[in-house]
């Protein structure tokens, strides 16, 4: 196993999820939220392959990869999300003219 | 470097180089001015995270993430960029607003998941169980998981593959009135 602490894993994930967190509060245009976005379920995956390397629940051989499969599941869907997700910014930016999401206000209250 | 034994050195290094280039990459894609630069300094990151699966014994997660996300959806990100600047006429800028309460709100959560990473108890592996043990079968082993135990998700992934690949060529199609 990596002699390097599970904990220290856990403070480069908890940085980098803060950081996606800033990019998506602060950024004003769409697809660098997006990338935002992409930092914060890079965090998550690297908790689940450092969870998965040190800890394993039950022990049992089959359980011992089970946080990599997630990991791989969730590359997937972030796949997804960013297709779906650039192709309504084309939409917008198209029916609208604005890439900064504070101004696609339509259906604001 | 107190507390570390002599012949760990060589992880502990590598674990800060490749933690240090991911770090530098995630600052670089949400401070960067312009959003083609931000996108290569995810490169970077994306790249050091492959770095660090490598560190965890996960050899198909290495792969997956050079492929799929330093692969296609970086290059997808791009290929948005370039399309956006073109129909713009301009180069995408990107400022940051609200900077102090977004970096009070991020340092407020990166210090509440430090500190309950501090707190919690682990409960640790058994030396038999280690998963370096049988390193070389990962890929195997993660083949047979997917085929078994995760079929019937790794099925529905490909639905929501499918939809979203329908769905993103229906949302950025050009409707014949435009």
């Amino acid at each position: 196993m990596n002699p390097v602490p599970l904990q220290a894993w856990l403070f480069v994930s908890a940085i980098l999820f803060s950081m996606g967190l800033f990019g998506v509060m602060t950024r004003r245009h769409a697809v660098a939220m997006l990338l935002g976005i992409e930092l914060m379920l890079n965090a998550a995956n690297i908790n689940l392959a450092a969870f998965s390397h040190y800890l394993s629940p039950g022990g049992h051989l089959n359980t011992i990869l089970d946080g990599q499969v997630f990991v791989l599941m969730i590359i997937a869907l972030a796949a997804c999300e960013v297709a779906v997700g650039l192709a309504i910014v084309l939409r917008i930016y198209r029916m609208r003219g604005v890439l900064n999401p504070d101004d696609a206000s339509t259906m604001k209250w | 470097m107190y507390g570390i034994p002599a012949e760990h050195i060589v992880e502990y290094v590598a674990f800060l180089c490749t933690a240090g280039l991911t770090l530098l990459g995630g600052l670089g894609t949400v401070v960067a001015r312009r959003v083609f630069p931000a996108c290569l300094w995810l490169l970077l990151c994306l790249l050091g995270i492959a770095g660090l699966y490598g560190l965890l014994a996960g050899h198909l997660l290495v792969a997956m993430q050079i492929l799929i996300y330093a692969g296609a959806i970086t290059v997808l990100i791009i290929f948005a960029v370039m399309l956006l600047q073109r129909a713009t006429g301009r180069i995408l800028m990107a400022e940051n607003q609200h900077l102090i309460g977004g970096v009070i709100a991020a340092g407020f959560v990166a210090v509440l998941i430090m500190v309950g990473a501090l707190t919690t108890q682990f409960p640790q592996l058994s030396d038999i169980d280690q998963p370096n043990g049988y390193a070389g079968q990962n890929v195997q082993l993660i083949g047979q998981l997917l085929m078994t135990k995760y079929l019937l998700p790794f099925e529905i992934i490909s639905v929501v593959l499918l939809a979203a690949l329908v769905g993103a060529m229906v949302l950025a199609r050009r409707e014949p009135g435009e």
